[in-house]
């Protein structure tokens, strides 16, 4: 009994060998991505001789990178802010309400996740020029709000969905007010859907391209469009820096995800 | 008991309908938004894609069907309509069989810890954008890329091969791009599924290639079916692997759409009617996808 349980069978082992090798595949070009953002040569070369941060100071110091990425950060902060707010009520109102039509509403605001977000950039781009209002900065924000919206939703459903409303009860009969009783017990309890919904939202439009494709300025890209643009004539490793520069956000994103509800409710989804 | 069910009773029904004119204001935002900015937006690439001109732009415009009879009429376009399919269809197949061994471990593991670590492992390139992504599939295939360098080193041969700039490497790319969306697809489903079955059935002599092949599999078929629609209704609506792996020399339906609003030419119409085909089979997928979750969820799809 002992030696059967200690051996692990070989068609388990040889399992287990087949799922590294593919996050192997999923992970590699990421590793490959942060040891060429600290290869001094301006070249692919592998293996890579030597450490230097010269890519970090090039990527840095580019007037270019920096206004694209001062940009994206607040395009990203500002898509927060609008699709907590609006997505929160929504999810609030989906959930709560035996509103008419709510499954409809609900299959509305989630549909952008599923529709091409090429598609929305087009929509929008062709409402701008029928509107004659040219390519504004809160015509970008509005794109990106409702590109994340579905996010905040869903994850604030997902909480909603598992609230125990004797607690709203229980407040209401010890007196409170509607408005009271949503700051001091609904939001408490909704708060890591909301976080959580937020956050997709931050890494959403962060890294949003083809919907910003169609509406930035040409000169006052996103840094997705610049690193883009950057790619189509240049191969240095500048790229690779501004790359590891994303990627230390998004790792520093999925930890707090982690931190705030655990990833693994997300499975459930 | 009267007075005691009118106390409670009216008092709550009374808080309802207040409730419902509250939800009402509650969702009055993203209705307004939604409306204006995504509703409407589209009705207008519909309405584009069928008139002469700008309907805002002082002249007068009539209705016509020429952006669709150029799309139908040519035969350049239907070739592009093959390849982002074709495309689409071979990204769909990698990604399920190495969507799937992933979803089966990650459902299947006991250890919290290497559950989370698996799952993170498969997540992270999801948090990463698409931009990089391709930038390191190009580091990694192009001609001097590291796979090129090994294999010349390894003297297994003195050419690069070509695994960049063509279908191939637009493939690699793309599926390393969708291939969580998939595992998220299975995990879900394959999780759901008992595993005392598959052992119920080795115990009654089935191997256990047989108990997986005849048990776990086709339960999770619906999973399977659901991960493919996802995976296909994403990649056929890529836009930056096709361009930068394709080195400019693939041209899919949504580079198509791109190049008909910049550059030189700047055909409103004849981009609203390749948007309404890429949106009407994305539609499509949507609805089948849907109607595959909602029968596995039990009429929950909008979760």
């Amino acid at each position: 009994m002992t030696t059967r349980r200690r051996r692990t069978p070989w068609d388990v082992v040889a399992w287990r060998a087949l799922n590294g090798c593919l996050v192997g595949f999923l992970l590699l070009p990421i590793l490959v991505v942060l040891l060429f953002s600290i290869n001094p040569a301006p070249f692919i070369q592998f293996p890579p001789h030597g450490v230097s941060l010269r890519w970090f100071a090039k990527f840095f110091g580019s007037r270019d990178f920096m206004a694209a990425f001062g940009l994206s950060a607040e395009l990203a902060c500002l898509t927060v802010v609008g699709s907590i707010v609006i997505g929160t009520l929504a999810a609030l109102a989906l959930v709560r309400g035996r509103l008419p039509g709510a499954g409809f509403l609900a299959a509305l605001f989630l549909s952008p996740l599923m529709l091409p977000a090429i598609l929305t950039g087009l929509a929008l781009f062709q409402l701008y020029v029928l509107l004659d209002v040219g390519r504004p900065f809160w015509g970008l924000l509005v794109g990106h709000v409702v590109i994340a919206i579905p996010y905040v939703i869903r994850t604030t459903v997902a909480v909603l969905t598992n609230f125990d409303r004797s607690l709203e009860e229980a407040a209401r009969n010890l007196g409170a007010s509607e408005l009271v009783t949503f700051r001091e017990v609904t939001l408490p309890l909704i708060r890591p859907g909301v976080i959580a919904g937020g956050i997709f939202a931050f890494v959403i439009s962060f890294d949003q391209f083809p919907l910003s494709l169609f509406l930035v300025n040409p000169g006052q890209e996103t840094l997705p469009i610049t690193m883009f643009n950057y790619l189509k004539y240049d191969f240095d490793p500048t790229i690779a820096a501004a790359s590891t520069v994303s990627i230390a956000l998004s790792i520093a994103v999925v930890l707090l995800l982690e931190r705030t509800i655990g990833l693994q409710d997300y499975v459930k989804l | 008991m009267t007075t005691l069910s009118t106390a409670v009773i009216a008092p709550a029904r009374r808080r309802r309908r207040g409730r419902h004119r509250l939800e009402g204001l509650l969702i009055a935002p993203a209705l307004l938004l939604f409306g204006g900015f995504f509703v409407l937006p589209l009705a207008v690439v519909l309405l584009t894609s069928l008139l002469t001109g700008n309907p805002m732009g002082g002249r007068a415009v009539g209705f016509t069907l020429r952006h669709y009879e150029r799309l139908v009429g040519d035969d350049y376009y239907l070739e592009v309509l093959v390849t982002t399919l074709r495309l689409g269809l071979w990204t769909t197949v990698a990604a399920l069989l190495i969507g799937y061994p992933l979803a089966h471990q990650l459902a299947r593991l006991r250890t919290p810890l290497w559950r989370t670590l698996l799952l993170m492992a498969v997540l992270s390139p999801m948090l990463i954008g698409i931009v990089v992504r391709t930038y390191a599939w190009m580091t990694l295939l192009s001609n001097q890329g590291i796979v090129n360098n090994m294999l010349q080193a390894l003297g297994l041969t003195d050419k690069p091969v070509g695994l960049m700039y063509n279908e191939f490497g637009t493939v690699v790319a793309l599926v390393h791009i969708y291939v969580p969306f998939m595992v998220l697809t299975l995990t879900g489903v394959i999780g759901r599924i008992d595993p005392r079955l598959e052992e119920a059935a080795r115990s009654l002599g089935a191997s256990k290639l047989r108990g997986f092949l005849e048990v776990t599999l086709p339960l999770s078929l619906p999973g399977i079916v659901a991960g493919c629609l996802l995976v296909f209704a994403l990649a056929i609506s890529a836009y930056v692997t096709p361009i930068l792996m394709g080195g400019f020399e693939i041209i899919t339906l949504p580079i198509l759409i791109y190049q008909q609003i910049s550059g030189t030419s700047f055909n409103l119409g004849f981009a609203g009617a390749l948007a309404m085909v890429l949106l009407v089979v994305s539609l499509l997928l949507v609805a089948l996808y849907s109607r595959v979750m909602a029968g596995m969820a039990g009429g929950r799809a909008w979760r």
